[in-house]
């Protein structure tokens, strides 16, 4: 196993050059990506909202507005483990030359998953600030979702990478996004709740990150939280465990083979 | 460095074959051969990007497949493709390549302004990437090679697809480094570039070594004027082929 495991030293200077990239860019080319959920609060939490009186005694806007931090944090992990991922890896050949310094694959890619759940966690919480100026958060316990959102976007982020790490070509991307995360975007409990849809649906649902995600910010901002929270967190870790293999092993046969 | 039988294939095909060399201390030692024959997987296999199938690599006492990290760590390498960061501009380049190495940016700033005089680009290092010219990129990444202080740099043809100008600029680069005590690996298919730097070289063909020697050696061995004619004898098969073909069906 010692094969994949990465060293923390060079993990985070993998890292490091990635914030540093981001740093440069977040002003000019990524602040769209800020604005991409307040419009579907606007749209669907103040528009289609005011018809809809309330789910479960809850005003719809206060419904989806923390599912939407978790769907920030999705997206911004997906974007940066998919396009900028494949780009470097397969088209600047910027790895091979990362890979002729003392960093080795297992750091290469936990460096990039780490800076790119980190990226998340600064969508998400942003976001969460929006939210809460609108007066949508009800408790202090949504100090904790940021942390937590480290841990989802680490999913989300491993999830992409492991996408990218295995085709062949960049325009499969399509297949990702469209079967993979807008699927998961409405049907992960962001707009509606599970519970007069059949059972199976949620049981389709919990196999997905956002699922867990959703339920950790919704519960969060809601008030003191369940331990199923724990739950959750412990489930997205868990994924993006199982999977961290896959990537490693494939890059290491793409570009050290 | 010592190589013993190094072997690599990728699949039904062999790309190395059976190598031996050794490589002394501070001198320059050439790869010479035609595209394809193996240079640039032997390369890869010093810096770490390609794995030893059979044999053994040693760089500096270590072997590769066991300590490739700390192998990696003393080498520079400048390949063949041009892989420069495009979201930096030239100083950041090689800041960010020295992070690679653990060096703090307050030590890599300085070092790097330095490489940049030693390569002819500090009037260029706030501009991003793609204004610079081919030769400039080339330059640039000789700099990236050397921000770790490498005791042993590894160039795969270096000046392939270079001008004259860029070309003499870089060999007068490589001289220095040699002057320095840096130990360098050069691959290339121009003769010129060969007798004028190395000091021993490998022919190689099919992933063979076809000869080896210094290059005024090999010339006196194979009764050449020229290093060119020593190579083409060597690893003309193909040419020679072609040409016997072409006189039988009578084509001149």
């Amino acid at each position: 196993m010692s094969d994949l495991a990465p060293s923390a030293r060079e993990t985070a200077r993998v890292a490091g050059r990635n914030a540093r990239v981001f740093s440069k860019l977040w002003k000019g080319s990524l602040l769209p990506q800020f604005l991409d959920p307040l419009f579907y609060l606007v749209a669907l939490g103040f528009g289609l909202g005011t018809y809809i009186a309330s789910i479960n005694g809850v005003p719809y806007k206060d419904f989806i507005a923390p599912g939407l931090i978790a769907s920030a944090a999705m997206w911004s992990a997906s974007f940066e483990c998919t396009y900028n991922v494949y780009l470097r890896m397969n088209e600047t050949k910027l790895y091979d030359a990362i890979l002729a310094t003392p960093i080795e694959v297992p750091d290469l890619v936990a460096g990039d998953l780490a800076w790119s759940s980190l990226r998340a966690t600064i969508y998400g919480t942003v976001f969460l600030i929006v939210v809460a100026a609108f007066g949508l958060i009800d408790s202090w316990w949504a100090l904790a979702i940021p942390p937590l959102v480290v841990i989802g976007g680490l999913a989300f982020s491993t999830m992409a990478y492991t996408f990218t790490a295995l085709i062949p070509r960049i325009d499969l991307y399509s297949y990702f996004f469209t079967l993979g995360i807008t699927p998961m975007f409405l049907f992960s409990g962001i707009f509606f709740p599970f519970d007069r849809l059949p059972a199976v649906a949620e049981v389709v649902a919990w196999f997905t990150p956002l699922y867990h995600m959703v339920e950790i910010t919704r519960a969060l901002a809601a008030g003191p939280p369940g331990a199923d929270v724990l739950l959750n967190a412990a489930v997205l870790l868990a994924m993006s465990a199982a999977l961290f293999a896959i990537p490693v092993r494939a890059v290491r046969r793409r570009l050290v083979a | 460095m010592v190589a013993r039988a190094l072997r690599k294939s990728y699949g039904e095909r062999v790309a190395v074959d059976a190598v031996d060399f050794a490589v002394e201390p501070g001198t320059c030692f050439g790869f010479l051969g035609p595209n394809g024959a193996g240079k640039t997987t032997m390369m890869k296999m010093i810096y770490g990007l390609a794995t030893v199938d059979g044999g053994e690599l040693q760089v500096l006492g270590m072997d590769v497949a066991t300590q490739r990290r700390e192998v990696k760590a003393r080498l520079g390498v400048v390949p063949q493709e041009t892989n420069l960061d495009g979201e930096f501009s030239v100083l950041e380049n090689l800041i960010v390549q020295a992070s690679y190495y653990g060096v703090p940016e307050r030590e890599a700033e300085p070092r790097a302004r330095e490489l940049l005089d030693f390569c002819q680009l500090a009037d260029r290092a706030e501009e991003k990437i793609w204004s610079l010219s081919g030769g400039m990129k080339r330059r640039l990444l000789v700099a990236r090679a050397l921000v770790n202080r490498p005791e042993i740099v590894v160039l795969d043809e270096p000046t392939t697809g270079l001008d004259p100008q860029a070309r003499l600029a870089l060999w007068r680069e490589m001289e220095s480094l040699k002057d320095r005590g840096v130990t360098l690996l050069l691959t290339t298919h121009y003769m010129e570039e060969a007798a004028r730097l190395c000091d021993r070289l490998v022919i190689i063909d099919l992933g063979r070594i076809v000869a080896e020697g210094e290059p005024r050696e090999l010339m006196r061995e194979h009764d050449a004027e020229t290093l060119e004619e020593v190579f083409l004898t060597l690893t003309g098969r193909h040419l020679r082929e072609e040409l016997v073909e072409g006189g039988a069906r009578g084509i001149s």
